[in-house]
């Protein structure tokens, strides 16, 4: 029963978000931009292919962050501003349920965007010779799974502050999330004692968002392991976990007056 | 009617100073540098490292970026080989963000010649190449020939080109080419066999060009020692030398049936001038008149960035001047 009322929140997320207009504005500049790859590969004399799916997966993953961060912030804003929350409260609808439904409606919406962005990506790798394997499989997993991640981030930020903060926050993790990796390393390259611990800590705190990064092997086609898929899908699935925990704790206790 | 005509007037108002904006912001935008960084002559170029660092995740279209702007800034230059210090710091920067990229190396090694320092540092992003290209022959080949034509080391350009002999798609000749850069006695023809493999694999057509220039003559340079060699038994024969390079294949006792071709064999039909093998007045040396000299060290007065390297290796290693007497 909780299930059905979960997909039930997820199904009417989705509908809401698909009516957003910033989604398609977002959309509209993703695949304009992997259509410009094929502009700017042609200012190589060489490794065209290659840059033309650079920059299409380059925008792939900036457009679907955006779509995650930007539409996720503003969902239970909207239904608090509306007093709609109040309504669905009301019925036998935890908070946890409606939390755990909007996050699954937005993640289902940004793998529908990630889908039409893909399919855009192939349609021109395909018009212009560019080759596509298992590996721009495995890269579209992960680019999904490391939307897992962002909506749940922007769910936990959306459950306590305002969209303009959240947005803020959201980004700021996903730079983080990007620069944990090169932190950590700088970290261990320094002679000042106390940043290791600090770097390791904000290390293993702050998602490693480069474990969902495969785009440079599935563009050179070099081989992409299987478990180091498994792993990070079993990695951002409990982080994504553990966001949604600390959301459902802030969310139960705001007071929406 | 009032009423309507301020609306007019107002829409109208409106209009015209959405105009004055278009046309302002246009102004404003035509008077603003449109060139390309490079192009404005701007040379900053992160550290590989920071601009890792600042990536974000997005190595690969952030060193698609860089390497865009090393092709402009090769393409655009009269003299791409004076840019060698920006682009190496290009390129440096390219194969730290995304070091599977395949030509960038080979671009690297084509157009960093200024200076020894320039192609060492060309060497270093071709051995960086290695790892994450072991099977491409075509790179090591590159630092065969860097090391061979610009740092006259020819035991580590063997090496250099042992380790390519045996991989996927390396010509058969590699192993001959070798077996002369151990020998040391046949610089000219292991110069002729690397140049023509540059010649027929290089993807850069102005580099191509070089490269075919440098072909053509150490051909001409090969035939000028055919032709020493005639002089020589000529010498023997008539107890004289030449007064002028026809008398090698004249009379009874010619030593040579026919003269060989002064000018390169590249050179199409329609520009053809006719050159012809003379006696150099300074020298007494047999030079085609396409060239008017001798091969040495591929020196080309038109080509003043490697006459600077060719200086700089002779200021670094006066001691091994000479040693290769065919020059190359």
């Amino acid at each position: 029963m909780i299930f059905v009322r979960i997909w039930t929140l997820a199904q009417n997320t989705v509908r809401e978000a698909i009516r957003n207009r910033l989604l398609y504005t977002l959309l509209f500049f993703a695949i304009a931009l992997i259509g410009t790859g094929v502009l700017v590969s042609t200012l190589s004399y060489v490794e065209s292919d290659r840059i033309l799916q650079d920059v299409g997966l380059a925008a792939i993953r900036l457009m679907s962050v955006g779509i995650a961060i930007f539409v996720g912030v503003g969902l239970i804003h909207g239904e608090v501003e509306r007093r709609t929350i109040y309504t669905i409260l009301s019925k036998p609808v935890s908070r946890v349920e409606f939390l755990l439904g909007k996050y699954i409606g937005l993640v289902l919406t940004t793998w529908m965007m990630l889908g039409v962005m893909g399919v855009a990506f192939a349609c021109v790798s395909l018009a212009t010779g560019a080759p596509l394997d298992s590996g721009h499989l495995a890269c579209f997993f992960l680019i999904g799974m490391e939307l897992v991640v962002m909506v749940a981030t922007a769910t936990l930020f959306s459950a306590f502050t305002t969209p303009m903060l959240a947005s803020l926050f959201t980004v700021g993790v996903y730079l983080l999330g990007h620069l944990s990796r090169d932190l950590r390393l700088l970290g261990e390259q320094s002679d000042a004692g106390a940043i290791k611990p600090v770097v390791s800590f904000l290390f293993e705190v702050l998602p490693d968002l480069e474990s969902f990064n495969v785009t440079i092997a599935a563009v050179h086609q070099l081989p992409i392991p299987t478990g180091e898929v498994l792993w990070a899908t079993a990695y951002g699935l409990g982080y994504a976990t553990l966001l949604l925990f600390l959301a459902s704790y802030l969310f139960a206790r705001r007071d929406f007056r | 009617m009032h009423i309507l005509g301020g609306i007019v007037a107002r829409r109208l108002g409106i209009a015209v100073i959405l105009i004055a904006v278009v046309v302002l912001t246009t102004a404003a935008h035509r008077r603003l540098p449109s060139a390309v960084r490079t192009q404005q002559g701007d040379d900053y170029v992160p550290q590989p490292q920071f601009a890792k660092a600042m990536s974000l995740g997005f190595d690969a279209v952030h060193a698609d970026y860089y390497w865009v702007q090393a092709v402009l800034l090769a393409g655009e230059s009269e003299n791409p080989q004076a840019e060698s210090k920006h682009l190496g710091r290009l390129i440096d920067v390219v194969t730290t963000l995304d070091p599977w990229v395949e030509h960038p190396y080979r671009f690297a090694a084509v157009w960093l010649i200024d200076s020894l320092d320039d192609v060492r540092h060309a060497n270093m992003l071709l051995r960086r190449s290695f790892d994450y290209h072991p099977d491409e022959w075509r790179n090591r080949f590159y630092l065969g020939f860097n090391l061979f034509y610009y740092l006259e080391d020819n035991a580590a350009a063997a090496d250099a080109l042992e380790e390519a002999t045996g991989m996927t798609g390396a010509p058969t000749y590699l192993s001959r080419l070798v077996a002369r850069l151990r020998s040391e006695s046949s610089s000219l023809a292991a110069a002729g066999l690397f140049l023509e493999e540059l010649v027929r694999t290089t993807e850069d057509e102005a580099a191509k060009a070089d490269y075919q220039s440098a072909l053509d003559e150490v051909q001409i340079e090969w035939r000028a020692r055919q032709l020493d060699e005639a002089r020589e038994n000529y010498e023997k024969l008539h107890g004289r030398d030449i007064e002028f390079v026809e008398e090698l294949v004249l009379g009874n006792q010619a030593v040579l049936s026919a003269l060989p071709d002064a000018e390169p064999s590249s050179v199409p039909a329609s520009l053809r001038r006719g050159s012809k093998w003379l006696l150099d007045d300074e020298t007494g040396a047999i030079v085609s008149s396409y060239y008017n000299r001798r091969y040495e060290l591929h020196i080309d007065e038109h080509d003043p960035s490697r006459n600077r390297v060719v200086s700089e290796r002779k200021r670094e290693a006066p001691e091994n001047q000479g040693e290769d007497s065919d020059g190359v």
